[in-house]
């Protein structure tokens, strides 16, 4: 690694100041564990980081508004501060679940959800999550802020169009208390490994019937991507073998999945039929 | 421009202060300025936990935190777990009871993440065991002594 301009900005205006201009070698940290792996392997070389964690009283609460409608996570709290919280546990049990084999417990004391989406390395594990759950990012801008989907901020493989003068203030999820939602990792190496895919899925189920599906696939594409197609085919669906094998053939026909050191393409197809079947199955069981 | 700063932190309960330059982790400092080499950079990924250095209270990887961010912190090393110089943790007894390491490289890492996961939790099972030390890695392989290490820690610990 080799030296860089380290600033710790205590407001938002002190923050814009200093990303001023069109240097990509000027960026934003958060708690900086990505980051310092692109520093080591110089694939990324700074000018200057404009770090974040002094804004973090304002940033980095988790909240839960009175109506019990929504979650805001500022975009400084860290994995491990979401992984313990009570309120999260309460009303998104999915997201506690997918920190247990999420990196590690040092990882976790330390990325920050914000760092975590500006990364957009397509393996991680709560993007597809977020996505699934409908969640909207609060970005600022010297321009003012604005809201915008989870998915919309990724545009490809660590690629996303987040402006060069953007900083990701909160996540907002909502809250509905008859969905249900799950995340499969799958990994093909070690139970920690990088996923070959993973796959978020989030639903209601009426009389039987799956509502409102939400279905992400990640780590096998260059973003997380949600399968409008098969949400939408799902939509109104018993869960039974019949229609998960149609499902599973929709999802594999609708994603554009890459061979990659994890897992041949054919492979991560057949993966991507079983265990969405699987995943959509357990959730029509759950109570 | 400041790619250099003056950091003050608590070190072992001792106050200190170091010179460090922007792009320096806190294992390279703990190493080149306090001669404390308990906490070693293996893997460099975050991954193995060498590395493992306790700041506030929580287990970070030193080999991905920045030195410049130990301002007002107060780190813990293995060096600073023993309650007295003839005395030692309790998790320290049991990892030298159960025999739980060989070459004992990765040591001080799995020490210290398993004095902060019986906080967390009093009486971990294989399972809880085994997925909090995802991210320390013995390459001796003495990971069922070290699974019998944490049991037996966790015992001393509750009295037992």
């Amino acid at each position: 690694m080799r030296p860089f301009d380290l600033v710790e900005p205590a407001t938002l205006e002190e923050a814009f100041h200093l990303l001023e201009g069109d240097d990509p070698a000027v960026r934003p940290i958060g708690g900086g564990t990505a980051l310092m792996l692109m520093m080591k392997e110089q694939v990324f070389r700074p000018v200057r980081l404009v770090s974040l964690r002094h804004l973090a009283p304002q940033f980095g609460a988790i909240s839960i508004d009175a109506d019990h409608r929504m979650i805001r996570f500022g975009a400084t709290t860290s994995f491990s501060e979401l992984e313990h919280s009570a309120v999260v546990a309460r009303h998104l049990p999915v997201v506690v679940r997918t920190m247990r084999t999420l990196a590690n417990v040092r990882v976790r004391n330390v990325a920050t959800l914000g760092g975590n989406l500006a990364h957009a390395d397509p393996h991680l594990d709560l993007p597809p999550v977020w996505i699934a759950l409908g969640a909207q990012i609060v970005i600022e801008n010297p321009a003012g802020p604005r809201i915008v989907p989870a998915e919309d901020i990724f545009e490809g493989y660590y690629e996303t169009n987040l402006r060069h003068d953007d900083i990701i203030r909160e996540i907002r999820v909502p809250l509905n208390a008859s969905q249900r939602a799950s995340y499969v990792k799958i990994t093909t190496r070690s139970a920690h490994d990088w996923p070959a895919l993973g796959i978020a899925v989030r639903l209601e189920m009426k009389d039987g019937l799956a509502h409102h599906p939400r279905i992400v696939l990640s780590a096998a594409t260059n973003k997380p991507t949600r399968l409008v197609r098969t949400e939408a085919l799902a939509h109104g669906q018993p869960i039974t073998p019949a229609s998960l094998r149609e499902l599973g053939e929709a999802a594999v026909s609708e994603a554009d999945i890459a061979s990659d050191s994890r897992g041949s393409a054919d492979y991560k197809k057949h993966l991507l039929r079983v265990h969405l079947g699987r995943a959509l199955h357990a959730l029509a069981l759950e109570e | 421009m400041s790619t250099e700063r003056t950091v003050r932190f608590s070190l072992n309960g001792r106050a200190v202060k170091a010179h460090v330059a922007s792009h320096e982790s806190l294992v390279q400092v703990l190493r080149d300025r306090f001669d404390l080499f308990g906490s070693r950079e293996s893997c460099g990924q975050g991954l193995c936990g060498c590395c493992t250095v306790i700041v506030d209270g929580k287990p970070v990887s030193g080999c991905l935190y920045l030195a410049s961010f130990l301002d007002g912190t107060s780190v813990q090393t293995i060096e600073g777990l023993a309650p007295a110089d003839d005395r030692l943790d309790p998790v320290q007894e049991a990892f030298i009871e159960a025999g739980a390491f060989q070459c004992g490289f990765c040591t001080p890492g799995f020490i210290l993440m398993t004095k902060h996961l019986l906080a967390e939790n009093r009486a971990p099972s294989d399972d809880d065991i085994r997925h909090y030390l995802t991210g320390n890695l013995c390459r001796c392989s003495a990971y069922p002594e070290i699974v019998a290490a944490v049991k037996l820690a966790a015992t001393k610990q509750r009295g037992g």
